[in-house]
């Protein structure tokens, strides 16, 4: 039952949306923090608070080898390198990251936990005697109910809570898969996002022969709750400084400086899922695609508005020329949430950015063209951009229309999604418009990230590695799992000559599995499944160089040129 | 000139597989900016059987900026001028409906579209916008005249 709700629940992963292998890390870190707390109270009641604790003091989100810790040894040699890995990952990162990035992976926990707890109960009597066997699966089992009852108050919990708090939460209560199964529900119920947002973009009315109208910043509202209203009108000091775009929801009225604007002119309703503008008695009128809704100082009936439509407020006042007294243009952007869930499109461009350096087995299902040259995105070593919306574009053919007098707001020439490029990278929105902007960034987390992960792999070998050794080799997968998101790596290429000798894990091939967060679980369930916990490391040491030689201009392992723009793959640098 | 390589693309997907009722060539080859279009009229339109000669006119900021169409044939139609320049009148060439993305191809055949199915609230002739609203029959004699007259070669 649980693998049928990760298979469902994975197809509408929004990391689907994102590429970023930083992403994937991150949900993987969520992953381990939940797979972590969940299987606490089996090793809460086995070792000692102490080290508990300690252990979230260090890496109090990145628990990456919770499952090891059950051996005193271990935990003490590898959570000073957990908390390294979580080094990149900021402490301020707001909360909400973690609730939905593990909300984001909670399903597809679940879809593991049938293949991780079959090795857990066998690792139990041995590294941790006192531990019932069964501890850890009726937890999971009772667990479940509790998560969906939770499912109504669990998330303004969560939104309030940092994750340290809540990691300590964890920490504290024995009863610690609370806060796991709160995180759950939000892959089942209505996401944040799916609260009402609207945006205003200035507009200027090609058309006639017009003066401009008054410029202004983009605004962005995403209300409270749908019974809000936002409200708009001339600015005024009364309101205090006006926030443009708060990144929590508000219905935070909305100011215009400029005379031609009344106090109160017009208001934005949410009603029956489509937005709605009323003219609340403005002198000079607000007119909805050039029709005025009412007559002067005079109320309107609601009018719905679509995405793409235009809202003047008042008039221009010929008498003077200041900025001050020309009318608003507000183009309008509503009803876009679709766009910036996982859809169709949006995985597609996912495949595409994952299977870019995978050469000519890489499935290219999701490949497009440059909507400007009408070329193919996919030509090796093009700079590519791609913008919050998935499309993508040769940056040269692109590049015009980011370089324009209305930079940093670019307009999308495929579906006309406006996106500040300026605007802040926010790890917190799981589909924000920011994608543009991470590419860079992120690419170099990538590779320190890497590099980091590269470091924690030779502590990781020297150590002794019984194959037997159950709990390391618990945390092991988690280790992999990592690195090969990080890398986009194939590692089950590099495990060939293992794989020969046992019966290939059937999910073991990448390109098998539709394009989603769903790989990462493969991947899991594959080294999971095998023992071998030697060969793993050796490919993940392997794997991690071209990453870290990626960075230097001499690499020696430049993968070959028909490989892709992103030859990342362990076999674009291997013979 | 980093148009020359989309339209020289578009150009030859447009010959080697033409729309239906669609030809397109080049006026001048050494100039790939200025097309010539023969549309057939649609089926079933006050058109039908005739051959009308389109200019299309490529800015050289193409695809950044809208192509121009023009019925060089003469044509009764709500949504073509009735004069010497007989341009045309299409949404999605307009400045601000225009979008990089959007291709000849979809132009051409919106176009033709346009032949079978005017939009009268879109017109430019508000004369013969009027008389198709209003009374459908004349309009159709008169395109169907106008088509004899031009567009049919004798």
């Amino acid at each position: 039952m649980s693998a049928s709700v990760s298979a469902s629940a994975s197809s509408n992963l929004p990391s689907d949306a994102r590429s970023g292998p930083l992403r994937r890390l991150s949900q993987l870190r969520a992953y381990t923090q939940q797979h972590f707390s969940s299987s606490q109270p089996s090793s809460s009641s086995s070792s000692s608070g102490t080290r508990l604790s300690r252990r979230h003091t260090l890496s109090s989100r990145v628990s990456w080898f919770s499952p090891a810790s059950t051996g005193p040894d271990s935990s003490q040699q590898l959570s000073p390198v957990g908390s390294r890995t979580s080094g990149p990952c900021p402490e301020s990162e707001p909360p909400s990251t973690l609730a939905r990035y593990s909300s984001v992976l909670f399903p597809s926990y679940r879809g593991l936990e049938i293949d991780l707890r079959p090795s857990r109960q066998s690792e139990t009597p041995s590294s941790s005697p006192s531990n019932e066997t069964g501890g850890s699966e009726t937890q999971g089992t009772m667990a479940r109910p509790r998560g969906s009852s939770q499912a109504l108050n669990a998330r303004p919990d969560l939104e309030g809570t940092s994750p340290s708090a809540s990691a300590h939460l964890h920490a504290g209560a024995l009863d610690s898969s609370d806060p796991v199964m709160s995180e759950n529900p939000s892959t089942s119920s209505p996401r944040p996002k799916q609260k009402a947002t609207i945006r205003f973009f200035p507009h200027q009315d090609t058309h006639q022969s017009s003066r401009p109208s008054l410029p202004f910043i983009p605004v962005s509202r995403t209300l409270p709750s749908d019974s809000c209203i936002i409200r708009v009108g001339r600015y005024s000091e009364r309101d205090g400084l006006p926030v443009a775009n708060p990144t929590d929801p508000s219905d935070a009225p909305v100011g215009f400086k400029s005379k031609v604007v009344s106090r109160k002119h017009c208001e934005f309703l949410y009603l029956n899922g489509q937005w709605h503008i009323k003219d609340v008695g403005s002198s000079s009128g607000t007119f909805l695609n050039h029709m005025r809704l009412s007559q002067p100082n005079m109320p309107s009936r609601l009018y719905t508005v679509k995405d793409g439509d235009i809202v003047q407020l008042g008039i221009d006042f010929r008498g003077g020329e200041e900025m001050i007294f020309r009318c608003v243009r507000i183009r309008i952007e509503c009803n876009r949430s679709w766009q910036q869930q996982p859809n169709e499109f949006n995985k597609n461009t996912e495949s595409l950015i994952k299977n870019l350096g995978k050469g000519d087995t890489a499935d290219y299902s999701g490949c497009r063209e440059c909507s400007i040259c009408l070329g193919s995105v996919l030509r090796p070593y093009q700079c590519l951009f791609m913008a919050a919306c998935a499309h993508v574009w040769h940056y040269k053919c692109v590049s015009r229309l980011i370089h324009t007098p209305d930079y940093p707001m670019f307009q999308c020439p495929n579906c006309r999604a406006y996106t500040d490029l300026s605007a802040e990278v926010d790890d917190t929105n799981d589909f924000d418009e920011e994608e543009v902007n991470k590419a860079t960034p992120e690419d170099k987390r990538d590779s320190s990230e890497a590099s980091r992960s590269g470091t924690t792999s030779p502590q990781l070998e020297a150590e002794p590695v019984p194959t037997g050794d159950e709990p390391r080799q618990g945390s092991l997968p988690v280790e992999a799992g990592l690195a090969a998101n990080i890398e986009s790596m194939r590692l089950h290429d590099m495990d060939a000559s293992e794989a020969a000798r046992r019966p290939p894990p059937p999910t073991s091939n990448n390109d098998a599995v539709p394009p989603s967060a769903g790989n990462d679980i493969p991947g899991w369930q594959s080294l999971t499944q095998s023992p071998n916990a030697l060969p793993t490391r050796q490919s993940l040491l392997r794997a991690d160089t071209p990453v870290r030689s990626e960075s230097s201009e001499d690499n020696p392992l430049t993968p070959l040129n028909d490989s892709g723009p992103l030859a990342l793959d362990g076999r674009a640098a291997m013979p | 000139m980093g148009s020359q390589k989309r339209i020289a693309k578009e150009l030859a997907e447009l010959v080697e597989s033409p729309p239906e009722g669609i030809l397109v060539k080049l006026a001048d080859e050494s100039n790939l900016y200025t097309w010539h279009i023969y549309m057939d009229g649609p089926e079933g339109s006050p058109y039908y059987n005739g051959k009308f000669l389109l200019n299309l006119t490529l800015p050289t900021e193409y695809p950044f900026k809208p192509p121009t169409v023009s019925f060089k044939t003469k044509i009764y139609h709500p949504n073509v001028t009735n004069d010497d320049k007989g341009s045309m009148c299409l949404g999605m060439l307009r400045a601000d409906e225009w979008k990089p993305s959007s291709r000849i191809q979809a132009v051409l055949q919106f176009a033709r579209q346009l032949l079978a199915e005017p939009m009268p609230d879109d017109a430019v002739e508000g004369r013969i916008a009027e008389q198709y609203k209003n009374d459908r029959k004349r309009y159709e004699e008169v395109a169907k005249e106008w088509t004899r007259k031009y567009a049919v070669d004798s």
